[in-house]
């Protein structure tokens, strides 16, 4: 152990995410469980943990389960993928009403299509959550 | 408080080179120097925009390198990296220390090379460009960088009714411009019909509504009004007053943007600049702004205030942004069809705001500019620099 892992009561070192990053993928990979964020002093919430609260930078924040069901909020079909990729495949972003996330989206669907989260995908440079 | 001016400027032809980055930079700010009338004894910092000479071609502490090989070892020098936005970056610290007395006069430029020359083919440049997004939250999904403009095109298709010929109708202006300019890498005009029959990259982009991978470099000399007034002496063309920079961030990664569409730090840095420049968008009378994909373009044209909301596609089908227009922008060709090779671009548009302010365009010259402004942006949209230049002041 190093001191840049969790401390063992569960704590987290100062500028840390609360998930770490390897808590937010052993979640997602694990229990197909999307980890969020959400301020105690302005509210907002994220599906994209950080050290502290984009919005106004609070250090309050508590870490939320993110619910499975969202919308499509704008959508690209990739034909020219990444080298660690193969093409082709289309890429969300989906509106879960408090937070958007980045996703993989499975079959046509149009912004504001309901679309749930069915599976991991399971690339080598970590997993990402699927909808359809 | 001094007023900078931009006293020189010289550039590459944007294309694939097999050149190193030295001789690459070095044609760009040689020529910056001698159009300034300016010997390397006048510059006294150096400020270089490379956004990824390290990951790509393992070089880095490159300021001092590049320094070197055009005679300027032994001032301050600098490297910048802001992904697209990197040499734009390097410019606002170059107006900044000679406004603020730090410096007389800065030589500021970018180089990059992103081609097959590199060693690299389409699929590695894309990782290589997707290095810029969020490790943990974007890059594991798959997203590149038409990816990323693809989404808010698309949500900008579906609130406005954007339609693909109107970006189509940018790729076909921008290669027109570009036809016009000996240093863009495409000199040839393309129509509708070629764009929408070109292979899709990542939706609604098809290979024409995307910049192509470019090398090139690009520089300008940054001075004070009495540097200014002897580079004039010594027979330079006519100093360019920089009026205001602009420069804003937004969070990444996209998906946590409050309105990833309204492209938000390049409202907050147009605010920053039009309010330096004393200016509204009504006063500029042309625009280079960062095109890297046809709908970022359009985004860009209503970030800035030219159009309102849903406005900019009807307006580049209707020909006010083609050189002739209400408004030209891009009359370099711009990222579109000039080139983009990544820590040129914003130096390089500066290069032809200046030309385009002196009168000295040619062919693509639009008529009676007097205030120029350019639009460089980084990464997911997370970084925007805003410029005002201005002829006769
Ligand atoms: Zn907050």
């Amino acid at each position: 152990m190093t001191d840049r892992d969790p401390q063992p009561d569960g704590g987290h070192p100062a500028g840390a995410t609360d998930p770490t990053y390897a808590e937010w993928r052993q979640h997602l990979w694990e229990d197909q469980v999307l980890l969020g964020q959400r301020c105690h002093d302005c509210g907002h919430a994220t599906a994209a943990p950080k050290a502290a609260c984009a919005q106004c930078g609070s250090r309050s924040i508590e870490r939320i389960d993110l619910p499975p069901e969202g919308e499509v909020y704008a959508r690209t079909r990739i034909e020219i993928a990444p080298a660690e990729f193969d093409g082709p495949y289309t890429v969300a972003l989906v509106d879960l009403g408090e937070a958007r996330v980045l996703a993989r989206l499975t079959g046509e669907r149009e912004i504001g299509e309901s679309v749930t989260l069915t599976d991991v995908y399971e690339g080598d440079l970590g997993p990402a959550p699927v909808f359809g | 408080m001094h007023q900078p001016h931009v006293v020189g400027a010289g550039m590459t032809r944007f294309a694939a080179h097999d050149r190193p980055l030295a001789e690459l930079f070095g044609e760009a700010a040689v020529s910056a120097l001698d159009d300034a009338s300016l010997g390397t004894d006048a510059i006294e910092a150096f400020y270089l925009g490379n956004a990824m000479g390290g990951q790509i071609e393992n070089a880095s502490h490159l300021a001092p390198q590049l320094a070197s090989h055009i005679g300027l070892a032994g001032i301050p020098c600098q490297r910048f990296e802001d992904a697209c936005a990197t040499s734009s970056n390097a410019f606002k610290h170059a107006v900044q220390a000679v406004e603020s007395g730090r410096h007389d006069a800065v030589l500021v430029g970018g180089v990059e090379r992103c081609t097959p020359e590199t060693g690299l083919d389409t699929a590695e440049m894309t990782t290589q460009f997707a290095t810029a997004m969020h490790e943990l939250y974007e890059q594991p999904v798959g997203l590149s960088f038409p990816g990323v403009f693809g989404l808010l095109t698309d949500r900008h298709m579906h609130e406005y009714g954007t339609t693909e010929e109107q970006l189509a109708e940018v790729a076909v202006k921008n290669h027109f411009h570009g036809s016009l300019n000996p240093d863009a890498q495409h000199g040839r005009e393309i129509t509708v019909e070629e764009v929408l029959d070109s292979p899709v990259v990542a939706s609604p982009f098809r290979l024409y509504d995307c910049c192509p991978f470019s090398d090139g470099a690009s520089a300008v000399v940054v001075a004070n009004e009495s540097v200014a007034e002897t580079a004039r002496d010594q027979g330079a063309d006519e100093p360019i007053a920089v009026q205001g920079v602009g420069h804003a961030t937004d969070v990444v990664p996209i998906a946590d943007k409050v309105d990833p569409g309204a492209t938000q730090a390049a409202r907050d840095a147009a605010e920053q600049a039009y309010d330096a420049a004393g200016i509204g968008p009504g006063d500029v009378d042309v625009v280079e702004l960062h095109d890297c994909f046809t709908g970022a373009e359009i985004l860009a044209t209503e970030a800035l205030g030219f159009f309102e909301a849903g406005e900019g596609g009807p307006a580049a089908a209707e020909g006010r942004t083609r050189l002739g227009g209400e408004l030209p922008v891009n009359p370099s060709g711009g990222l579109k069809a000039k080139g983009h090779p990544i820590g040129a671009t914003g130096t390089a548009q500066i290069v032809e705001l200046v030309t385009q302010l002196r009168g000295a365009a040619g062919e693509r010259q639009v008529e009676d500019a007097q205030v120029g402004l350019a639009h460089n942006l980084g990464g997911d949209t997370a970084t925007t620099l805003v410029s005002v230049l201005e002829a006769g002041a």
